[in-house]
């Protein structure tokens, strides 16, 4: 039988008796879960920002017409047909009316300018052979065609950002998972000094009968209480970044490239039950070792 | 309340602890075990409290073979045996009260519990009004009767001591034995382990003497000799 005061009051006491490693570890699980934390929230945001050339798509065919009109079928049949092109999407006026209102959500007076009517459909394509050269000869047979308003082309700018996200979230993500291997060891230490300074404590609880789980709980949720702090500190910062870096990067004036550079709530939200999860497993798996490697009798 | 039958302990490097030791002790004895240092005693006393388990033979503690008992159920039958230890043991960080209660504590033991039988063992090992010290302000000898109360406070059907003398002086390990001897009349079955030539010979209680791990003597009223 558990005494969850007894529980409690020993797991704070152990924390206390070592506050300075305590804190050590909280601060390194607080570090790498918000490395973590802003990888994810940074690739959701480029995700948002470069949503229409996700997948290699090289270029997109704005049209005048609708779906079915002669020269929408025109188009199709050439994208079809064309042994330059690998796939292809249309996106109809409906369709693209929602992208573009989530894409301006926080820019509410162009959404008050345009309407549904003012958002054309598109195709989106995805060439066989990505050399900038090839894709610009093959978008430029669309040009002028008639029900064509315009092509454009993901360029360098988009391929940038998506170049530059991809390699820092590689770098973010291999440090934070460094760190949080670290994290892990880091608790199983802060255990093990906390099971060692109680040697006596453990010892006479053993020979007066106390159950292995009784000895091994408050140790156990010594490690979840780290783990958890770490994850506070993630979560804090996950937040500041959201709402003073990234929500900055969509309001910027002039760079319409970044109109989508955001990360709603349920975004955060999920990145941040993901950061629990982490921390929780992180805490779980180093207290696991701690008591398994300290407490084995 | 005890038996050991055929019993043998081997440690690493083939250094035999005890050696095919039969022994019957029944409830509410007084046991010492003697013999000079190696000769098996403190094995004896760990592999009652099952902290060592034999190559060979059999324990029995209250007619079960505590040889066969499953890891989960070795904290139930501690809690039938005290265990007193010859450096007290006792956490420095608590009081004498704290001490005491902790055993009970560990054990899943509420409030009402603590309250009623903390105050009661300590008014019988005469520290009722020093619950509230810490160990490092009690003589040796009231530290070695905070680790006896700590022990007894359950109520175990057997009380265990190693050396529970080996660091007081004469007169105080006297007030030691008494003590230990008035738990044992209220029934509770005592082994101790012991060097102490003059508290063996001044009780005149059951000796079991080992040397070189095997049981030389067995003798009721005995001597240390």
């Amino acid at each position: 039988m558990f005494s969850l005061r007894y529980v409690l009051r020993e797991t704070g006491q152990n924390l206390w008796r070592n506050i300075l490693l305590a804190v050590a570890t909280v601060v390194t699980v607080g570090v790498s879960l918000s490395m973590f934390g802003g990888f994810m929230l940074f690739q959701v945001a480029v995700d948002g920002a470069t949503a229409r050339w996700q997948d290699g798509v090289e270029f997109i065919i704005w049209m005048n017409s609708d779906d079915g009109s002669a020269e929408d079928v025109s188009v199709r049949n050439q994208l079809s047909e064309s042994p330059g092109v690998q796939r292809w999407e249309y996106v109809d006026r409906q369709q693209s009316y929602e992208e573009f209102r989530e894409f301006f959500e926080d820019t509410p007076e162009v959404l008050e300018i345009i309407s549904a009517e003012g958002v054309p459909p598109y195709f989106r394509v995805v060439p066989v052979d990505p050399d900038p050269d090839v894709v610009e000869e093959l978008g430029s047979q669309f040009k002028g065609k008639p029900g064509v308003r315009t092509v454009t082309f993901a360029g360098d700018v988009i391929r940038d950002v998506q170049n530059l996200s991809n390699r820092t979230g590689r770098a973010l993500f291999i440090g934070s998972i460094v760190l949080l291997g670290a994290s892990t060891l880091l608790i199983l230490n802060t255990l093990a000094v906390a099971i060692s300074n109680r040697r006596t404590e453990i010892e006479i609880m053993r020979l007066v009968g106390a159950t292995k789980w009784f000895i091994r709980v408050p140790f156990m949720l010594e490690g979840l209480v780290q783990g958890m702090l770490g994850a506070a500190v993630a979560i804090t910062t996950n937040a500041l970044l959201r709402n003073y870096v990234i929500d900055q990067f969509s309001t910027a004036d002039g760079l319409q490239l970044l109109a989508g550079f955001k990360v709603d709530d349920s975004e955060l939200l999920q990145v941040n039950l993901l950061v629990l999860a982490i921390a929780a497993g992180v805490a779980v798996l180093g207290s696991i070792l701690a008591v398994s490697m300290h407490l084995n009798e | 309340m005890i038996k050991m039958e055929k019993v043998t302990k081997v440690f690493k490097g083939d250094v035999v602890a005890l050696r095919d030791v039969n022994i019957d002790i029944g409830k509410g004895e007084f046991v010492f075990l003697v013999g000079p240092s190696g000769s098996g005693k403190s094995t004896f006393i760990r592999l009652l409290n099952r902290e060592d388990i034999p190559e060979n033979g059999r324990i029995f503690v209250a007619g079960r073979n505590i040889g066969g008992l499953s890891d989960w159920r070795v904290p139930f039958l501690r809690r039938n045996i005290g265990y007193v230890f010859q450096d007290y043991k006792l956490l420095q960080k608590k009081t004498v009260a704290e001490n005491v209660a902790f055993a009970l504590e560990v054990i899943g033991k509420g409030p009402q519990v603590i309250n009623r039988q903390v105050p009661a063992i300590l008014e019988l090992v005469g520290l009722a009004r020093k619950m509230n010290r810490f160990p490092h302000e009690l003589s040796g000898g009231e530290q070695q009767r905070v680790s006896i109360a700590r022990a007894f406070v359950n109520r175990p059907l057997i009380l265990l001591a190693d050396e529970p003398t080996g660091n007081l002086d004469p007169n105080t390990s006297v007030g030691i034995m008494r003590l230990l001897e008035r738990i044992n009349e209220i029934g509770t079955t005592v082994v101790m382990a012991t060097h102490d030539r003059s508290i063996v010979d001044s009780m005149r209680q059951r000796v079991v003497e080992l040397d070189r791990g095997m049981v030389v003597r067995d003798q009721a009223r005995g001597v240390y000799q």
